[in-house]
């Protein structure tokens, strides 16, 4: 805990972070500054003015906020009339170019301007001369389309161009009101996090191609998540809607702050990867390539699993901990070898040093803590003498090609439970569909060592099964979710005598503390 | 106080090929550098303390003052940087000095330097002042050869490199942190303050800004002491100053005066008064962004930074603008608006979007379109913008704006009343 200073807004006496700006500070406390252009993890820069607040008995008595560091003994004024008053009339100037394009803005709803707009300002346009006139629809690459009429000039993107990803795509030409966010000639957004200016946009300036005209955005139902598009785990935001008549789908990712995984962005890559949690997925039950009801299935594969002399389970190293525990229980009550051979999942060198992470599951460190191996030689081995191979949800077209995947299981029955079609369902003797991470709760360790849990955020109009029920369906003895929890518990020392649901917001570093004496 | 030139600054400009170094040396650059070597820095920080000189850029702050702002043993190396953007309006006082005596200047960036312990100055110079440029880099590179600039200033223990920077034509640039954004190869825009550049100026460094004329000043006050600049001027604003006077008088031009004198003699005495015999209509005391006064109110004011203050504008840069009876205030803020508006760099909101309202507003009552709400609302974002920026262009741009709309909003009214105005009409009937 850093140190605290006593300071007052309003000339009520609040406690803050000693050093922190006061848009920070202040707002720690529930008090908020209205502010577009400072963000935490871009900095101030003190262009828009919206923050300037009174100091009283101060030199100089108008700051802006984001600027100014919480002193002890600071008079805050913020409600004084001659501060609503600045706070109106900045407003009023931040408007007066501004495009009334809020029907048809997909910023609407959650856009900064609007909302500062009905709690500081809440008056007539005064504007009776012409607007200035910017381009309304410019293509920025990386799905970024860019409308300067809307653009308050604030430069979050062109900041985090220029600190965050450090390439510098983005900066403002011209001055006065003809300023205006642009690229320079041919030399579109090229960087793997460039949707991110999306989110920071305050206004609807900088809208995303791909989620464009969509959704309002007060019809999404925002739910926690976790991406599962690489082993860095980031933090998400799930948008999801259930229009009618239709199935409650995801229509975009956002990335969720978490200072100790992701911080405030996650990577374009990651944000698209929703689409296949709506897409491409594996809905029906099948024998034998015909449709069937899941009990049938089910009867028809304990029948397999009790003919078999040597079946084998692989696992998909996106399966969460607690899918992991039950599908390993399955193994040894059937005593059947597991395996999470996965290296397709593994792109060499795709990752950088900020979140982007070469290995593209979401758990192999949950792989690793389970002791499941997860080698080539081991797998094939196995295979090689399997007769009935269990996979649950491991694409395998990944690691092989489908040659090499139709020979190397020519006399091997499969049972395929999968949340997406690839190749092996078409392969399946048995075709089991399971949810997919956005349908059922579970948690996950990162690339970092770092445990994080994630609820259930889709209520599918058909829910599916996760892979942890399924396996007790199939003999598995983790009945429950309590049962597999006490299993975690024995299996993670820091688990020991937590609950679930007490696990830190921002996840629990197993490196820290006694976790660090896991024995693997 | 005798209403009369002085030559201090000017004492060279009539003296053909001044700008050269031999002869300004046969008049006496360079001379008092063994002085100045003969005494401690802290010693000639407060000679220029007790001259009382004070910048002549504009905002007339104390110079030795600002001097002792920089913070010791920072680690960090400290640069003077010499602002000559002079981008004004009605401002030509630094370009005399540039081209007629650039090795006064010269001379006082080595006094200056060595009383902040500086050993790399910039001369900060407008992108329009293309001649002038070459002048000053050939007295440059000729005070480099002489010895004057270099690894030993004038033989003694002392490294001082002088390098010219050229603007590309932003008045914005000559806000002193604008400046030193530009330096670094920045989009010109001023930086918020606190830190003051003193603080934290060019890369990161302690940095002194002065103007031209301040830095000039410097060879005089060494080479006399304190108490002959104390001589001229009165007793808070010391000294002389180069007043360039432009607008209707019968004689525009630059002349050096010393500070204090009724401004009202020195239009009519210096200046030959308001030409063709015409009333006057007001006073623009010192560069397009000062207040203007009335004719009574400049009976009245003296041309001293306290005098202009009590009369609610000004002193600034000494550029006195004249304004005959026959001026339309209307057109002549519609213009005050639109340079402003032209050079807000575009950073902060109020500033970049109300200018461009204001102007709008003004063009729309000079077409006849405006209402008495329009001058009202005109009125009003004066008040709206002026304080709440980065920088005080817009308060440049403001506090005029409000004088003229406070002094002559009859005339504005006028646009109003009588549509389109009478001489709109004149111009329309005869084309």
């Amino acid at each position: 805990m850093s140190d605290m200073v006593k300071l007052f807004v309003n000339g009520v006496e609040v406690e803050v972070e000693a050093g922190k700006n006061l848009i920070d500070a202040v707002g720690a406390v529930g008090i908020e500054i209205p502010h577009l252009c400072y963000h935490p993890a871009l900095g101030a820069d003190g262009n828009c003015r919206m923050c300037l607040v009174g100091i009283e008995d101060g030199r100089p008595p108008l700051v802006p906020a984001c600027k100014t560091p919480a002193q002890e003994g600071m008079k805050v004024l913020l409600d004084a009339e001659h501060i609503k008053k600045i706070q109106r009339d900045v407003m009023e100037l931040e408007l007066i170019n501004h495009p009334i394009d809020c029907p048809v803005c997909d910023q609407a709803g959650e856009c900064s301007l609007q909302d500062y707009y009905m709690d500081y300002d809440q008056r007539e346009s005064r504007m009776t001369v012409a607007q200035v006139n910017k381009n309304k629809k410019m293509d920025f690459g990386c799905g970024v389309v860019h409308d300067q009429e809307r653009c308050v000039l604030c430069g979050r993107c062109v900041r985090f161009c220029r600190e965050i990803t450090k390439t510098g795509e983005l900066g403002i030409i011209n001055r006065t009101d003809e300023s205006r966010v642009n690229i320079f000639p041919g030399r579109p957004l090229e960087n793997r996090y460039a949707v991110n200016v999306v989110d920071l946009c305050p206004v609807g300036a900088m809208t995303s191609s791909d989620f464009r005209f969509q959704q309002r955005v007060w019809f999404l139902k925002k739910s926690p998540g976790i991406c599962h598009g690489c082993s860095k785990g980031c933090n998400i935001t799930i948008d999801h809607n259930r229009q009618k008549y239709e199935d409650d789908i995801i229509y975009r990712l956002r990335p969720r702050l978490n200072q100790q995984v992701n911080g405030y962005f996650m990577c374009d890559e990651g944000r698209l990867s929703y689409k296949q949690q709506n897409e491409n997925r594996v809905t029906q039950v099948l024998i034998d390539k015909s449709e069937a009801s899941i009990n049938d299935a089910i009867q028809s594969c304990l029948a397999k699993i009790e003919n078999s002399s040597s079946p084998l389970i692989l696992v998909s190293p996106n399966c969460s901990l607690e899918q992991l525990v039950a599908i390993k229980a399955l193994a040894d009550q059937i005593d059947a070898p597991i395996s999470g051979y996965s290296d397709g999942y593994i792109k060499a060198g795709d990752g950088d040093d900020y979140l982007i992470q070469d290995d593209k599951s979401a758990n192999r460190a949950g792989l690793n803590l389970l002791e499941i191996d997860t080698t080539k030689a081991k797998f094939e081995e196995r295979l090689a003498t399997a007769d009935l191979l269990i996979n649950f949800d491991n694409d395998l077209s990944l690691s092989y090609s489908d040659t090499e995947l139709k020979e190397m299981l020519s006399d091997t029955v499969i049972i395929a439970l999968s949340s997406q079609k690839n190749y092996l369902t078409d392969l399946a003797n048995i075709l089991i569909p399971l949810a997919a991470y956005s349908e059922y709760a579970g948690s996950l360790i990162n690339c970092d060592n770092i445990l994080q849990t994630f609820d259930k955020a889709l209520s599918k109009n058909a829910p599916l099964d996760d892979a942890a029920i399924v396996a007790a369906k199939l003999g598995g003895p983790m009945k429950n979710a309590t049962d597999i929890f006490c299993e975690l518990q024995k299996l993670i020392p820091a688990l020991s005598n937590t609950e679930l649901q007490n696990i830190p917001a921002e996840g629990l570093n197993l490196n820290n503390s006694e976790a660090s004496n896991v024995t693997a | 106080m005798e209403v009369k030139e002085v030559k201090i600054l000017s004492a060279k400009f009539d003296i053909k090929n001044a700008h050269k170094i031999e002869t300004a040396k046969k008049h006496g650059a360079y001379s008092t550098l063994d002085k100045l070597f003969s005494m401690k820095p802290e010693e000639v920080i407060e000679e220029v303390k007790n001259s009382g000189l004070r910048g002549r850029g504009g905002a007339g702050f104390p110079a030795g003052l600002k001097w002792s702002f920089l913070p010791k043993d920072t680690g960090k190396p400290i640069y003077l940087t010499v602002n000559s953007d002079e981008s004004e309006p009605a401002t030509f006082k630094d370009r005399y000095i540039l081209v007629k005596d650039p090795h006064m200047m010269i001379e006082g960036i080595i006094i200056c330097c060595y009383a902040i312990d500086c050993h790399e100055s910039f001369i900060y110079i407008r992108g329009e002042y293309t001649s002038q440029v070459e002048i000053l880099q050939e007295a440059i590179d000729e005070a480099y050869n002489a010895g004057y600039l270099g690894k030993t200033v004038d033989g003694h223990d002392f490294k001082l490199e002088v390098t010219v920077h050229r603007g590309a034509g932003a008045y914005i640039c000559g806000e002193e942190t604008a400046l030193l954004e530009s330096i670094e190869g920045k989009k010109g825009q001023p930086r918020s303050k606190p830190p003051f550049p003193a603080v934290e100026g060019l890369y990161g460094c302690p940095t002194i800004i002065n103007n031209v004329q301040s830095i000039a000043s410097l060879p005089f006050i060494m080479e006399k002491g304190a108490d002959a600049y104390k001589a001229y001027g009165t007793e808070k604003s010391a000294g002389t100053h180069l007043f360039g006077i432009s607008g209707h008088v019968e004689k525009p031009g630059m002349y050096e005066l010393p500070l204090g004198l009724p401004l009202l003699q020195v239009i009519d005495t210096v200046a030959g008064g308001v030409w063709k015999g015409r009333a006057l209509k007001g006073v623009i005391p010192g560069g397009s962004s000062t207040p203007v006064l009335l004719p009574e109110e400049a009976k009245t004011a003296t041309l001293d930074y306290e005098s202009m203050a009590e009369h609610k504008t000004m002193f600034g840069s000494g550029g006195i603008v004249v304004l005959d009876e026959t001026v339309d205030m209307v057109e002549l803020v519609q213009n005050l608006i639109a340079f402003y508006h032209h050079e807000s760099c575009g950073q902060c909101t109020p500033c970049r979007e109300g200018l461009g309202w204001m102007l709008k507003i003004t063009e729309k009552i000079l077409s006849g379109e405006g209402s008495m709400a329009d001058i009202d609302l005109l009125r009003e974002l004066c008040d709206n913008i002026e304080m709440k920026t980065v920088c005080v262009l817009s308060a440049a741009c403001t506090m005029p704006v409000r004088s003229y709309l406070d002094k002559f909003r009859h005339e504005f009214e006028a646009y109003i009343q009588t549509d389109p105005s009478p001489h709109k009409k004149q111009e329309q009937a005869s084309p």
